[in-house]
């Protein structure tokens, strides 16, 4: 580190000299709570001297109410006195005063103790903390996101125990003296009800696994699956406990809970970036000021830290420089980029339309022939017609990044913004996939060659307990998600590892290098499984528990694999940049998740041979049911809520209130930009006026 | 080596501390453990000083680029008492509120010590976060030049106080990079 400029600070600018004599600079200072005094031989910055200190002290024991004594930017010893004048202020106040202030100083004590004791309750805080200190605040963002979905599928996993599996479980297992009750059905629907059960005759041992990996033969009756609860209600002692509106309402809520709480998770990062002015995506003020991580220990990480630093500033004030570049394209330049970008992106879209065809072509011929006989076929190839939609969707998602990563290079962007729409076109394609399975499912589901679906209103002959079926496929999805996660690192990421260390000499492999720890891909994995987990947790009640585990195993094999396999990358995410990318794309699963599960739920009829909807017609409908049994001026109003009496006016007034904001924040900008601008003609006659001032008085030296 | 009786703090003490600064029981008592341990022998933990150097070679001050500023910044005389090493923990610290982070940042920045953190601060401090010897002018004058248009609201080349609090306060990552786990606690 070179500094060619010494400290001569007996040469500072006769203008900073009457700057920090300014009635402004000393009253905020003193809001500050020290006087900065310059010793003008030495320049070095003294502790109050006596006259102001007692002066300082006057004006800081009339705020000594409001402010806690730590917030004080003062030294411990005078803190300490600033307590003592504290204390003997106290005896001058009425009693109710005191008891008022010791009551909330005891308060304020009590939260830090619980928060204390919370925080060493928090998971993994000090592998956290340790790869924070190892690879950066962006990797670190990372596992405190996936520590995030542990909680949170614990969490959902707890709201369907708590209000559907416990009373089941008490009920069979007989800890309550509790009946099940069910609902005889009527004559016309009898047919609907026909289950055919997996025959038990001589049964292959490799069938277990295969009944393990797929969710079939022994697993279907389980608890693992919506089948299982074909259960009307629940009679306890003084009340019937209504099963069906139980499970509505268990699936309801954990889509709440998630959108509320990643909601909740994602309102820091937000405001921040509504606040941030729209010409920068990254602000230069916050790269330079906090740019550096002051918990780094590190020798290597601080050199990596320091080179990430000298590409990220080049790489801004390269996309600056490039900007400014596109803003000065010519007309014809425009019109040709543009039909470029067009034509690239028909392609991006053929692209997407060939991967769905592809999931959807998998996803029929893995159900027809599944429905053969099992026992006659070779056990690799059963499992291969099991999973061919997993492998189908695993290999689009392989290959469409490098496609997007090859086709975006000739879309001219700024590479900052190329950076952000190649992530936004695989997160997309990732997870459209999903809803692309589920929704060639409902239609094979409700769709039937002969009149059989007009009796039931779904292929009833095909899947008797469509549900059930659905929710294997989930699992299968979730199983293969999983077991992928885990082969990817042993027999990818290990190898490489071992080869790069013993077999460096190898132009190849020193090419190759070591692996860095690719945090979109991560993330993109992790949300893709959290989306399966909300689609499934409708049609398979055990699925969050399942997902605990499974991102529980996934947290160490990662972390074992960061720091046993991987280097830390030059390139480095900011963790602010990080946490609202991580929230984005999760809310964008979230919503994809939020649409098959409603259009199943309100569209296609419910199986009649198993489940808890036997007696509705669509699982929707318990709704309707339950609020004909409330007293009537509670349906009155409900049925006035629901009405479009209500909804048209509502919906003008949430408009208008919108507009009324949108104007207020329009207003308040103009006002903002005409400070700014009165700020800097002031700023500008008060150097005018100081100039005046030191020639003033350099004539009266000079006289 | 030092007197290394762990319960050497008086109970009074501990809480007065914890009252005074943003550090919990067992932060404190783990600066405590390795004050004693740094300083020289004979000496009671509130007598003993630290000099610049024994601090700035603490394993969570090491690489930083700016650790002789915070040493500056936080020793009185240019040693480090027990309660000067206390205070620093205290900013560092996770529960620290921001309007102090803000504070004592400023005054790590400004490296003249002028009350402001003008052009000449600026470009030391970027030298030193790029820790590379030939950074080409340009370069320089580029970020210094985006860093002033988008904090310097009044336009006179130097950031005041209150623009830098301004900054920090929209800054997101500020929070998060100004901290230190002193002492593996």
């Amino acid at each position: 580190m070179q500094e060619n400029l010494s400290l001569d600070s007996s040469s500072f600018s006769p203008a900073v000299n009457f700057l920090q004599e300014l009635p402004s600079y000393r009253s905020i200072a003193r809001r500050r709570t020290t006087l900065l005094s310059r010793d003008k031989q030495s320049g070095t910055l003294l502790k109050p001297a006596d006259s102001y200190r007692s002066h300082l002290e006057g004006e800081i024991t009339e705020n000594l109410n409001s402010q806690s004594i730590r917030k004080y930017a003062l030294n411990i010893s005078e803190k300490r006195r600033l307590r003592a004048i504290q204390e003997t202020q106290m005896k001058y106040l009425s009693e109710w005063d005191q008891w008022k202030r010791y009551s909330s100083k005891s308060w304020k004590r009590f939260l830090e103790k619980t928060h204390e004791m919370t925080r060493h309750l928090e998971l993994w805080r000090e592998d956290i903390r340790s790869i924070e200190g190892k690879f950066g605040t962006g990797i670190q963002s990372y596992f405190s996101f996936l520590r995030f979905l542990v909680l949170l599928n614990l969490v959902i996993f707890l709201i369907i125990f708590v209000l559907v599996l416990l009373p089941v479980f008490f009920t069979r297992y007989k800890i309550t003296n509790s009946t099940f009750v069910s609902i005889p059905l009527k004559d016309t629907d009898m047919q609907c009800t026909v289950y055919p059960v997996s025959s038990s005759g001589l049964v292959y041992f490799y069938s277990y696994i295969i009944d393990l990996l797929s969710g079939t033969g022994f697993l279907e009756e389980t608890s693992l699956f919506y089948g299982h609860y074909t259960i009307d209600g629940i009679k306890f002692q003084n009340f019937t406990y209504d099963l069906p509106l139980a499970y509505l309402i268990s699936t309801i809520a954990y889509l709440a809970l998630s959108l509320l709480w990643i909601v909740k998770r994602s309102v820091e990062g937000f405001k921040v970036n509504l606040i941030r002015s729209e010409e920068h995506f990254q602000s230069y003020c916050n790269k330079i000021f906090a740019g550096w991580d002051f918990c780094i220990t590190n020798r290597s990480m601080a050199d990596l830290k320091h080179s990430s630093l000298r590409y990220e500033l080049r790489a801004d004030l390269e996309e600056e420089r490039i900007r400014q570049k596109i803003a000065q394209r010519t007309s014809e330049e425009t019109i040709r980029i543009y039909s470029l970008r067009l034509f690239l992106n028909c392609i991006v879209l053929a692209v997407l339309a060939a991967c769905f065809y592809a999931i959807y072509l998998a996803t029929t011929f893995s159900q027809e022939h599944m429905k053969k006989e099992i026992d006659k076929m070779v056990f690799g190839e059963n499992l291969l017609i099991l999973y061919l939609p997993s492998i189908v969707i695993t290999l689009a998602n392989f290959i469409t990044p490098i496609i997007f990563a090859k086709i975006i290079h000739y879309e001219d962007y700024s590479p900052g913004f190329e950076i952000r729409l190649t992530i936004l076109r695989c997160v997309f394609m990732r997870l459209a996939t999903i809803c692309v399975l589920v929704f060639t499912l409902g239609s094979k589901i409700t769709s039937c060659g002969d009149t059989t679906c007009e009796l039931c209103g779904y292929n009833q002959k095909l899947y008797p307990c469509w549900e059930t079926q659905v929710g294997q496929e989930m699992y299968k999805l979730m199983i293969f998600d999983f077991i992928i996660i885990l082969a990817v690192t042993l027999f990818v990421d290990f190898p490489r590892k071992l080869l790069v260390t013993y077999c460096s000499s190898w132009k190849l492999i020193q090419c190759w290098g070591q692996q860095e720890f690719a945090i979109p891909d991560n993330v993109l994995g992790i949300v893709y499984g959290q989306t399966i987990c909300w689609i499934g947790a409708f049609f398979s009640p055990l699925l969050p528990a399942i997902a605990t585990m499974k991102f529980i195993i996934i947290f160490y094999v990662k972390e074992l694999s960061l720091l046993y396999t991987c280097r830390p990358s030059p390139r480095q995410f900011r963790a602010s940049n990080s946490n609202f990318f991580f929230l984005l794309v999760l809310l964008i699963g979230l919503c994809l998740a939020i649409i098959p599960l409603t259009i199943s739920m309100s569209s296609i009829p419910s199986s009649k041979a198993c489940g808890p909807f036997t007696s509705y017609n669509t699982t929707w409908d318990v709704i309707p049911m339950t609020v004909t049994t409330f007293p009537s001026s509670l349906q009155a109003v409900i049925h006035g809520i629901t009405s479009e009496a209500f909804a048209v006016p509502f919906f003008m007034i949430i408009c208008l209130v919108m507009f009324y904001f949108i104007a207020l924040a329009g207003a308040h900008k103009r006002v903002v930009l005409q400070l700014r601008e009165q700020l800097s003609l002031e700023s500008r006659d008060k150097r005018y006026l100081i100039q005046k001032l030191t020639e003033a008085q350099q004539d009266l030296r000079g006289q | 080596m030092g007197q290394c009786l762990r319960y050497q703090m008086h109970w009074e003490d501990l809480e007065e501390y914890q009252a005074l600064t943003f550090l919990t029981r067992n932060e404190i008592l783990c600066i405590h453990d390795t004050f004693l341990k740094l300083c020289p022998a004979g000496k009671s933990y509130k007598e003993a000083t630290l000099t610049m150097d024994q601090v700035s070679s603490l394993p969570a001050l090491r690489v930083n680029p700016f650790r002789d500023r915070i040493c500056r910044v936080f020793s009185h005389n240019n040693v480090f008492s027990f309660e000067d090493v206390l205070g620093m923990a205290s900013v560092f610290s996770e529960q620290a509120c921001p309007s102090l982070k803000i504070e004592y940042a400023f005054r790590i920045y400004d490296f003249n010590e002028n009350g402001f953190i003008d052009e000449e601060d600026l470009q030391r401090m970027v030298l030193r976060l790029l820790n590379s010897d030939d950074v080409p002018e340009d370069l320089l004058m580029d970020l210094i030049q985006h860093v002033l248009s988008e904090s310097d609201l009044d336009n006179d080349n130097m950031l005041s106080f209150s623009e830098f609090e301004h900054a920090m306060a929209k800054s997101p990552d500020f929070m998060n990079s100004f901290r230190i786990h002193f002492w593996g606690c």
